[in-house]
C-alpha cells in the first residue's frame, strides 16, 4: 500500500499512531497518540479542527463494488472522535460538528450528517442515514433530535495544540499551501 | 425488619431538609434538575455571551458599551446532550436557581380538591366527636361540670347549627366535576399523518412529569430532582435498632450497624466441578470467621436445626412469648405486615457429604495479613488455612433424577459457636457462648448432561 500522508500546516499529529494509505489531515486538527487511520479502500480526507482521541480507529474499508478511481472518505470539520471509537466507512461523507463518543462503533453503510452525536458505546451497524442534529444515546439506542449543532471544541483544540508538543513527538507538516492561505495557516498554528 | 425514614436529602447537592420541608417541596430538590429526556442529572454549563447590541443602534458607541462579555448559564445533560436551550428556556445570569417555573394547568383544581377533602375530613371528625358526646350525655346521670357552668364554645356553636365556620364555607364553595357526554373527536389526519417519533415524547418521559405530561419533545422541561431518604432499620420482633445511618448526607457511615456479616461465618464458593445427574463432584468452599473470637464449626446435612439443650429452651421460649406479646400491639398497628416472606426451600437434588469433623476458625485479626505463615495441614478435607479463613473440599452427590439444564442447588447447615459480646444483664452473663445454626443454600450453576 502506498503511504501518502499529507499533513497540512497547523495540524498536530502525534508520531505514535498508525497511518496507512492516502490520508490528508487538515490544519488545526489534533490527532492523539495510538490512533489508527487506515485508508485501504480509498483516500481519507480529514478537514480542519477535528479532534481524534486515543485508540480511535478510522478505516476506509475496501468493498467489492470499488469505484475507479476510489471515492474518498471525507470527514468534515469540527468532528470529535472520542477515546476508543471506531468508524468503518466505505461510503463517502461524514458531515461536520459530529461527536463520536467513547467506544462507539459506526459500521459500513451509515451516512452521517452534521451535528450528530453517537453516544458512548452505541453500535450502529445497520445501513442508515443520520439526518443533521441526530443524537443517539444509551444502551437502547434512543434517538432524539437536537435543536442546534454541538458546540465546537475550539478551546480544547487550542489547549491540545499547545500542550501536545511538550509531551509527544509530532509528525511534521509536509504540505505547504500556496501563498494566500499560508498566512492564514500561520495564524492558526500554535503559539509557543 | 421495619424500615424507617431518617432524613430527606438531595443525592446531587447533598442538602438535607426536614421531612416537613420536603413535603412542602413535593419531595423535590429546589436547585438540582434531572434531564427530562433521559433522567440523568443535569449539569450547569457556562457560556460567555456577548450581549446583542440593539438593532437600531448600529453606531460605534453601542459596541463599546456592550463589549463586556457576560457569563450566562444553561442546563445540559451529558448523557443525551439535551440542553435547556432545546426547549427555549432562556439562559440564566446566575449559576443556580432562578429557572423559570411553570405552573401546572390543573394546579388550581387540585388545590381546590385538596381543600375540599380536608374540609370533609374535618366535618366527619366533628360529627364523630359530637356523636360520642351525645352518647355520653344520654348515658350520664350526673351533672357534669360543663352542664353546670354552661356550654363550651364548640358545643354552643354546634347547637346553634353553625358547625365549624371554615369547613362549612369550604364545603359550600365546592363545585363538583361535571361529566361530559361529547368528547372532541380526533383530528382528520390522525391516522394518515406520518408520525415523527423524534418529536413525540415517550411514555416514561410523560409520566416523569405527571402535572404536564408533555406530548411533544419541545415541551419537555427540566425535572426538579427527587429527594432520597436515609433509612434506619428496626427489628420487627424486639424493636431494636439494627442499622441507623449518620444524619449527614455526605457520610456513608452508620451510627448503629448490626449486620449478620459481622457475626455469621462467611461461606464462599471457590470452585465447583460440573454437576451431573447421578455423579459425584467436588466442591471447594472457603469459610471465614468475621468475629474476634475463636469459632468452632461443623457442617451438617441440611435439616431443621436440632432443638437447643433443655435448660436454655425454656428460658428462650419464655422470652420469645413475652416479646411476641409485646410486639403484637405494635405489629397490629403496623397493618400486620408479613413477618418474613415465607420462602419454600428450593428442591435439593444435590447432596453434600459433610465431613464429621469439627473445624476451628481462628479469630479475625486485621494485622494477620502482614505475616504470611500459611500453616498447611494437608488433609483430605482442609485444603489450606490462613489466619481466620480456611478452604474445604467437599463431596457432592447428585440425584440421578436431576434434569439437565435445571439449576443445581445444594444446601448444608452450618453449626457454629458464637460468643455474645454485647453485655447483657448480670443474670445472663453465664451463657455468653451459644451454638447457632444457619442453613446455607448454594447455587452451583446448572446441571450438565450426564454424558459429558
Amino acid at each position: 500500500m502506498a503511504h501518502n500522508i499529507k499533513i497540512l500546516p497547523g495540524a498536530t499529529v502525534c508520531e505514535d499512531c498508525t497511518l496507512e494509505g492516502d490520508i490528508t489531515i487538515g490544519g488545526g486538527t489534533v490527532i492523539h497518540p495510538r490512533v489508527t487511520i487506515i485508508a485501504e479502500g480509498g483516500p481519507i480526507i480529514i478537514a480542519e479542527y477535528c479532534i481524534i482521541e486515543e485508540y480511535s480507529t478510522i478505516i476506509h474499508k475496501k468493498s467489492d463494488k470499488q469505484e475507479d478511481p476510489p471515492k474518498p472518505l471525507f470527514i468534515g470539520a469540527h468532528n470529535v472522535f472520542e477515546v476508543g471509537c471506531r468508524l468503518e466507512s466505505p461510503c463517502g461523507h461524514v458531515g461536520e460538528s459530529n461527536v463520536f463518543e467513547c467506544k462507539c462503533f459506526v459500521g459500513v453503510n451509515v451516512k452521517i450528517g452534521s451535528g450528530c452525536v453517537i453516544g458512548a458505546a452505541c453500535h450502529l451497524s445497520a445501513p442508515q442515514t443520520l439526518v443533521d442534529n441526530t443524537v443517539v444515546w444509551g444502551s437502547e439506542h434512543h434517538v432524539r433530535e437536537a435543536l442546534e449543532k454541538q458546540p465546537s471544541q475550539l478551546l480544547q483544540l487550542d489547549f491540545l495544540s499547545k500542550v501536545m508538543p511538550n509531551y509527544h513527538r509530532l509528525r511534521k507538516p509536509n504540505i505547504h499551501k500556496r501563498q494566500p492561505s499560508s498566512r492564514q495557516s500561520l495564524d492558526s498554528s500554535p503559539k509557543p | 425488619m421495619i424500615p424507617q425514614v431518617d432524613s430527606h436529602y438531595c443525592a446531587n447537592c447533598l442538602e438535607n431538609m426536614p421531612s416537613s420541608e420536603a413535603r412542602l417541596k413535593k419531595n423535590r430538590c429546589s436547585s438540582c434538575f434531572d434531564c427530562p429526556s433521559c433522567f440523568h442529572t443535569l449539569s450547569t454549563r457556562a457560556t460567555l455571551a456577548q450581549p446583542r447590541p440593539a438593532p437600531e443602534a448600529g453606531g460605534g458607541d453601542a459596541k463599546v458599551e456592550n463589549k463586556q462579555p457576560k457569563k450566562m448559564y444553561y442546563l445540559s445533560c451529558f448523557n443525551c446532550r439535551w440542553t435547556s436551550r432545546d426547549v427555549g428556556i432562556p439562559d440564566q445570569p446566575v449559576a443556580s436557581g432562578g429557572w423559570p417555573e411553570r405552573s401546572a394547568p390543573h394546579a388550581a383544581r387540585v388545590s381546590q380538591l385538596l381543600e375540599h377533602y380536608r374540609a370533609v375530613a374535618q366535618q366527619e371528625k366533628q360529627d364523630k366527636l359530637e356523636r360520642e358526646r351525645k352518647k355520653f350525655a344520654i348515658r350520664g346521670k350526673y351533672i357534669t361540670l360543663t352542664d353546670k357552668t354552661g356550654l363550651t364554645g364548640a358545643v354552643a356553636r354546634s347547637i346553634a347549627g353553625l358547625g365549624d365556620a371554615g369547613a362549612g364555607a369550604a364545603l359550600a364553595g365546592f363545585a363538583p366535576a361535571v361529566p361530559k357526554e361529547d368528547v372532541e373527536g380526533l383530528p382528520e389526519d390522525a391516522f394518515t399523518k406520518e408520525v415523527n417519533l423524534k418529536q413525540i415524547t415517550s411514555m416514561p418521559q410523560r409520566l416523569a412529569s405527571p402535572e404536564w405530561q408533555p406530548v411533544s419533545v419541545s415541551r419537555l422541561h427540566p425535572l426538579a430532582k427527587l429527594l432520597s431518604v436515609k433509612r434506619s432499620q428496626r427489628c420487627r420482633a424486639c424493636d431494636h435498632n439494627l442499622t441507623k445511618p449518620e444524619y449527614n448526607p455526605g457520610s456513608i457511615k452508620f451510627k448503629i450497624e448490626l449486620l449478620a456479616y459481622y457475626h455469621v461465618p462467611e461461606v464462599k464458593i471457590i470452585s465447583c466441578e460440573m454437576i451431573k445427574p447421578g455423579a459425584k463432584s467436588t466442591l471447594l468452599l472457603k469459610l471465614a470467621n468475621p468475629t474476634g473470637h475463636e469459632m468452632a464449626l461443623q457442617l451438617l446435612p441440611a435439616a431443621p436445626p436440632p432443638p437447643p439443650p433443655h435448660g436454655e429452651t425454656e428460658a428462650a421460649t419464655e422470652d420469645k412469648d413475652d416479646s411476641i406479646e409485646k410486639s403484637l400491639d405494635k405489629s397490629l398497628k403496623l397493618d400486620k405486615e408479613p413477618r418474613w416472606p415465607h420462602v419454600e426451600p428450593p428442591a435439593i437434588l444435590t447432596r453434600v457429604t459433610p465431613p464429621a469433623v469439627t473445624l476451628t476458625l481462628a479469630p479475625r485479626d486485621d494485622a494477620a495479613e502482614y505475616d504470611d505463615d500459611a500453616r498447611h495441614e494437608p488433609s483430605h478435607i482442609i485444603l489450606w488455612r490462613k489466619s481466620n479463613k480456611l478452604a474445604l473440599r467437599l463431596e457432592l452427590t447428585t440425584d440421578p433424577a436431576a434434569v439437565e439444564g435445571s439449576p443445581a442447588r445444594t444446601a448444608l447447615t452450618v453449626e457454629y459457636s458464637y460468643r455474645n459480646t454485647v453485655p447483657q444483664s448480670i443474670t445472663a452473663s453465664q451463657n455468653r457462648d451459644h451454638t447457632l445454626y444457619t442453613t446455607v443454600y448454594l447455587d452451583l450453576g446448572t446441571v450438565g448432561s450426564a454424558g459429558l
